[in-house]
């Protein structure tokens, strides 16, 4: 396997970690899921470029769109665990159930 | 010759307003002297008229021809119309002479005599015209011309409410005159009569319908009365002119002109004589508490225009007619009598503030009460001949009970509120104010007033000797039959009169139910000026603003939404939040299934 592909295959495992492994902020998380997403379309892009296979090369544009799609969501959830508690400490999550 | 003389009639008072020199002091003398020689030459068509027996349709100005519709500029002269003018044109004239005493001291007089003039020449054009839409441009003239002159005083508040329900009711009638209209244009390609009685249709209730409503509209009937007695806010000789004889006829009139396609049409016969028969009895039941002498005269004009509907109902429009025609004198009496009390007493129109002017005011008094004779039906004075050739002819015909007994009750009814004006204005003593003006002498209010007199006793003899009846009157009858009309109107004395002089000596603590009913005019325009609006505003609002803003963009799909998850998602979950466990969980699951496989 080329080497490139086991490097981004390794930013993305690192950042899976990182969004599975995380102190007290929620927007840790969220991050780590940019940079999952992030690699994914690297990834795939280079994946369409060296095939040579044309028709691959819309994959990572749909993959974006769902990405910013999915990042709008994961904001405003943050959003509103930061106006119901005032930060976004994880330990806040299971105080106050409705 | 019969052509040029009545467009001469019509011209000359036309070519009075177009000099339109406001501001000088003769244009008043002017506009009368032209209205009085305008009568003497409507006299001359009349004449003619009479002796030969002779109708005359002119049609001169061909206006548009749409497709196959011919519409030009034509003037029916026939009985109704040739006789009508005149009268018409005299009371004018003695209407105008008493302005220039009642309205003295108007800065606007010159436009009060425009409007008034405009509104005579409305009237003209109503009553001469050949086809539905000449007719709808006087009908829609004579509204407009009401409206102005009701709210002459425009200050106040009450008169342009007054003329705000003319115009409103007017309109409720007008949409009944369109659509009547638009049934004869499709139905039979025409708005000339003589089409129309030619051709005779046999299914005519729809646009006999509609010129129902139409003169109900116009005349006052029940359903859409008030607005007449609110009319009264207007000044006297408004009143005379209009709301007594002349536009509140124009309803009756066009019904009368339809005669031809009425008498085949049973169902409009009926609903015509019901209308009436109510109209009158409830008029007649207001008028009987009323306080105001205005109102009471305006209440007694739409009890005697029921009185002419029973009279089309019993398929009698002739008499209607000649009631119509000597209606007007004695109404108009009444009204410039009543103007020339309030005037002397200082602007003082309830009749509780007025009494003993029987010796202050000769002439008035006298005309009150020939005119109050008349009105009632007094052997051999002018409505002797109209009012009892209508009772005999409803006594003897076949015809609903209950109408007949209403119109009888209204009628005794009619004396009772008659006695009542002369109790209250001219008997006993005075209760106005000492300081009086009292002053009767100047010519232009005595003049018209002893004219119109003149004319009350003498007009109905005149007029019926000089046509001829169209149907045969009834000649043979009991003579308890005979007798009813005069019976009732005595008995509405009789009654009238010992109330009236109970009123010395008895005083209710709490008015009755049926006073208050009948002082508030029957609750009518207390509840449907109210509840019309209050519907109509909410069923839009609601339609507006709730339906569509409301319900369909807020409420019915993102706040639903958002309901419905938050109840599922609260019931469903038993999670406790730990957020960290289980994403190490995650982790160490996949590690360890990535481990086994490799």
């Amino acid at each position: 396997m080329p080497y490139i592909y086991i490097n981004i295959i390794l930013a993305f495992v690192i950042s899976l970690i990182g969004t599975l492994i995380y102190r007290s902020h929620l927007i840790s998380s969220l991050l780590c899921l940019e940079g999952m997403i992030l690699s994914l379309f690297t990834l795939n892009a280079l994946l369409s470029l060296n095939i040579n296979f044309t028709l691959s090369t819309i994959v990572p544009l749909i993959l974006l769109v769902f990405a910013a799609c999915e990042a709008a969501v994961g904001l405003a959830l943050l959003i509103i665990i930061s106006n119901t508690y005032g930060l976004d400490y994880v330990q806040n999550l299971n105080l106050l159930q409705c | 010759t019969l052509t040029l003389t009545s467009l001469i009639i019509l011209t000359l008072p036309i070519t009075t307003t177009l000099l339109q020199n406001n501001k000088t002091n003769c244009f008043l003398y002017t506009t009368k002297t032209a209205v009085t020689y305008a009568f003497a030459i409507s006299l001359i068509p009349t004449l003619l008229f009479v002796q030969s027996n002779q109708e005359a349709y002119i049609s001169n100005w061909h206006w548009m021809t749409i497709y196959t519709l011919k519409l030009s500029l034509s003037f029916k002269l026939d009985f109704f119309s040739l006789t009508f003018m005149p009268i018409a044109l005299f009371i004018t004239w003695s209407i105008m002479e008493f302005s220039l005493w009642y309205m003295h001291s108007d800065p606007h007089i010159n436009r009060f005599f425009k409007y008034l003039l405009l509104f005579l020449i409305t009237m003209l054009i109503l009553v001469s015209a050949n086809n539905l839409l000449q007719l709808f441009m006087g009908w829609e003239g004579v509204g407009i011309m009401s409206f102005l002159l009701i709210s002459w005083w425009h200050g106040r508040t009450d008169a342009n409410t007054a003329a705000l329900q003319a115009m409103l009711y007017n309109r409720i009638g007008d949409m009944g005159f369109i659509m009547m209209m638009a049934w004869f244009i499709i139905h039979l390609n025409s708005w000339e009569f003589q089409q129309i009685f030619l051709t005779n249709p046999k299914n005519t209730t729809l646009p006999l319908l509609g010129l129902l409503l139409a003169s109900a509209g116009k005349s006052a009937q029940f359903g859409l009365h008030p607005w007449l007695p609110s009319a009264m806010e207007g000044p006297t000789p408004v009143s005379a002119l209009l709301h007594s004889s002349t536009m509140v006829m124009a309803g009756v009139f066009t019904l009368i002109r339809f005669y031809p396609l009425m008498e085949n049409n049973l169902t409009i016969q009926t609903l015509t004589l019901c209308l009436g028969a109510i109209t009158t009895l409830f008029t007649a039941i207001c008028a009987l508490t009323q306080n105001d002498i205005k109102k009471i005269i305006a209440l007694s004009t739409s009890s005697q225009l029921g009185l002419m509907m029973v009279t089309i109902g019993i398929n009698q429009p002739h008499l209607a007619f000649i009631h119509m025609c000597t209606h007007a004198f004695f109404k108009a009496m009444l009204f410039l009598s009543s103007g020339s009390i309030i005037h002397n007493l200082n602007n003082e129109q309830d009749i509780r503030k007025m009494g003993g002017l029987y010796k202050t005011m000769p002439i008035t008094s006298t005309a009150i009460t020939i005119g109050s004779l008349a009105l009632t039906g007094m052997p051999f004075l002018t409505g002797f001949y109209s009012k009892d050739p209508i009772i005999e002819t409803a006594n003897m015909s076949y015809i609903n009970t209950w109408a007949l007994l209403i119109t009888l009750i209204a009628v005794s009814m009619t004396a009772s509120y008659s006695t009542r004006i002369i109790f209250f204005a001219l008997l006993g003593q005075p209760r106005y104010p000492s300081l009086t003006q009292i002053n009767e002498n100047n010519p232009y209010l005595v003049n018209p007033i002893k004219r119109l007199i003149l004319g009350s006793i003498f007009m109905g003899f005149f007029i019926s000797m000089n046509t001829i009846p169209h149907t045969t009157p009834q000649m043979t009858m009991p003579p308890h039959l005979k007798f009813m009309a005069l019976a009732v109107t005595l008995l509405g004395f009789t009654v009238a009169t010992e109330l009236n002089n109970m009123t010395h000596n008895l005083m209710f603590k709490q008015p009755s139910r049926m006073h208050t009913f009948s002082t508030t005019l029957g609750y009518y325009p207390i509840t449907t000026h109210r509840i019309l609006p209050y519907l109509s505003l909410t069923m839009s609002q609601n339609l507006a603003t709730t339906i569509m803003d409301s319900i369909w963009l807020e409420k019915m799909i993102p706040k639903n939404l958002t309901i419905m998850q938050k109840t599922a998602a609260s019931l469903v979950s038993n999670q406790k939040g730990l957020m960290k466990l289980y994403f190490l969980s995650f982790l160490l699951s996949i590690t360890l299934g990535l481990l086994i496989a490799l």
